[in-house]
């Protein structure tokens, strides 16, 4: 077995004792629970519109998702460009 | 003694006005203007006879504060008949129904044409003089009878046994504009939060179990802002897309390398909410998971608030409430960060073809008009106070006083659960070692 697999294997005890630490104590905390209000509010939405422009090509990465991927992350803010957002009538 | 031949000198002048807008000025009618605005130039002119932020009025001018009478028989001993919209006369039993706020004030429709920030009465800006208690002349004794509006919003006369509530919407906040009255049962909430308890025994703090009497469950009107809303939103990112997959080295050293294409991608979408509650009180507001467990009362969200009937306190007889402290202006930025959340939602399926992911790294929302209505929501709280540092934490236990959906924090006994936690931990790196053990 490669040097790899055997810390991966050697690392199993840690991983599982913390691992159902965290999945116990969520059970009985519920510190990660919240109103989903994404899925659970009546909304109405036209089509999604938008553009999808190539702009590069990565050959021969590593990495198995894109950097900093946050398409699931809705509650994640990123850079907010100023709107109208303050709910005055449009002018 | 005044002598009739030397009349008392006249009482001091009182001080002149100190001013346009002091608070001695009584404010004109609305729309009403001391100057013709015609007179004035165009741009003041425009400015005046802009539009006010809508509102939609909510007051019951049917209930007045202080004693409200059965429509039958004229007692004031009224109560909710729990598992229904109904209200009952306790004295002749008459039963009536309150008109439904979706119907009475149209807030079911004119999404699409939202513009601007409505304003019902109830949710309007509370004015910090405003005190929370109110009195009223009983009118059955002349007694004085004291409401606290932080807790309660009706009162029994000590002396005659009159009920007073208060239904007039003054500016302190406590009158909202609707109520959702109470359906599950005390017996059926108290066996949603045994049940809820009952799986989480093995690890629960053992004072908490030695404690734990659901029967103390309380029913609780908590505040909300219940908001309709009419917006647009862009995002825009990187998205990638695998083109190829391939290993190089061989053996120990093999390795997996990816070939992407990587786009930029820019999403647009136009959406509607309707009733999307937020807290309106500031201590519920705060879901710091680290000081209090208010997140409990959060995940009971949604209510079937298009139920909600129009607001009348003897639907809160016998039971607590909390008063509304923030505004509108205070909340709207928790709004707009639930409507970004929103929109990254609703865009999510059309970036599917990204296998690879996107990473979203500018977002810009247009809120072209929002809708605010108050509404007191019904809880079942059950709540334990866990001693510990900076005042422990208070651990709360909810059900949804209308769909019965139920969650809680149980606080854990630390000492077991690492207990249980290092078992596992040392058998898993028991067979790790002796599957390396058997391979060398």
């Amino acid at each position: 077995m490669s040097e790899d697999g055997s810390l991966a294997l050697l690392l199993l005890g840690p991983a599982g004792a913390t691992g159902l630490y965290w999945f116990l104590y969520r059970h009985y905390r519920n510190t990660d629970k919240s109103h989903a209000f994404e899925r659970e509010t009546a909304v109405d939405a036209q089509p999604v519109t938008g553009s999808d422009r190539k702009i590069d090509e990565i050959k021969g990465t590593r990495e198995t998702r894109i950097r900093g991927d946050n398409v699931h992350a809705y509650r994640t803010r990123v850079q907010r460009l100023p709107g109208n957002g303050n709910g005055k009538p449009d002018t | 003694m005044s002598n009739p031949r030397n009349p008392p000198p006249p009482p001091p002048p009182l001080p002149p006005y100190t001013g346009p807008g002091s608070p001695q000025d009584v404010p004109p009618l609305p729309g009403q203007s001391p100057i013709d605005p015609a007179t004035l130039p165009k741009p003041i002119r425009d400015e005046l006879q802009a539009p006010d932020p809508v509102a939609i009025d909510t007051s019951a001018a049917e209930l007045k504060d202080g004693a409200n009478r059965c429509p039958k028989c004229g007692a004031t001993d009224i109560r909710h008949k729990t598992g229904s919209d109904l209200l009952v006369c306790l004295f002749c039993r008459n039963t009536w129904h309150g008109a439904r706020v979706e119907e009475e004030f149209g807030l079911g429709t004119g999404l699409d044409e939202l513009s601007g920030t409505v304003v019902a009465s109830g949710a309007q800006a509370i004015d910090a003089g405003s005190s929370h208690l109110m009195s009223f002349k009983c009118s059955g004794c002349g007694a004085e009878v004291t409401v606290n509006t932080e807790s309660q919003m009706t009162a029994r006369c000590h002396w005659c046994r009159h009920v007073f509530g208060v239904n007039e919407q003054v500016a302190n906040g406590a009158v909202p504009d609707a109520v959702l009255p109470f359906h599950i049962k005390k017996d059926d909430a108290v066996a949603r939060i045994r049940q809820f308890v009952g799986k989480r025994q093995l690890f629960a703090l053992k004072a908490f179990k030695e404690q734990f009497t659901p029967e103390n469950v309380v029913p609780v009107y908590l505040p909300y802002m219940i908001v309709d809303g009419r917006v647009s939103a862009d995002v825009s990112g990187q998205g990638e897309i695998e083109t190829a997959r391939y290993t190089r080295g061989s053996g120990d050293n093999k390795k997996t390398y990816y070939d992407a294409d990587v786009y930029q991608v820019e999403r647009h979408v136009d959406f509607t909410v309707d009733d999307l509650p937020l807290e309106s009180s500031g201590a519920r507001g705060n879901l710091d998971t680290r000081v209090n467990t208010n997140n409990i009362i959060n995940a009971i969200l949604p209510f079937d608030t298009k139920n909600a009937v129009k607001w009348n306190a003897s639907y809160l007889n016998g039971v607590s409430s909390e008063k509304r402290d923030r505004d509108v202006e205070h909340l709207r930025p928790r709004l707009e960060d639930q409507l970004l959340s929103i929109a990254r939602h609703q865009v999510e399926a059309s970036v599917n073809r990204y296998d690879r992911g996107v990473r979203w790294e500018q977002e810009r929302l247009d809120v072209h008009g929002t809708r605010w209505v108050s509404m007191y929501l019904p809880v079942w709280l059950y709540s334990y106070h866990e001693p510990g540092r900076n005042g422990g934490l208070l651990h709360y236990i909810a059900v949804n006083g209308r769909t019965g959906e139920t969650m809680g924090s149980v606080p854990v006994q630390h000492w077991k659960l690492l207990l249980a936690a290092l078992a596992v931990g040392t058998f898993l790196e028991g067979i790790a070692l002796w599957i390396l053990a058997n391979q060398s």
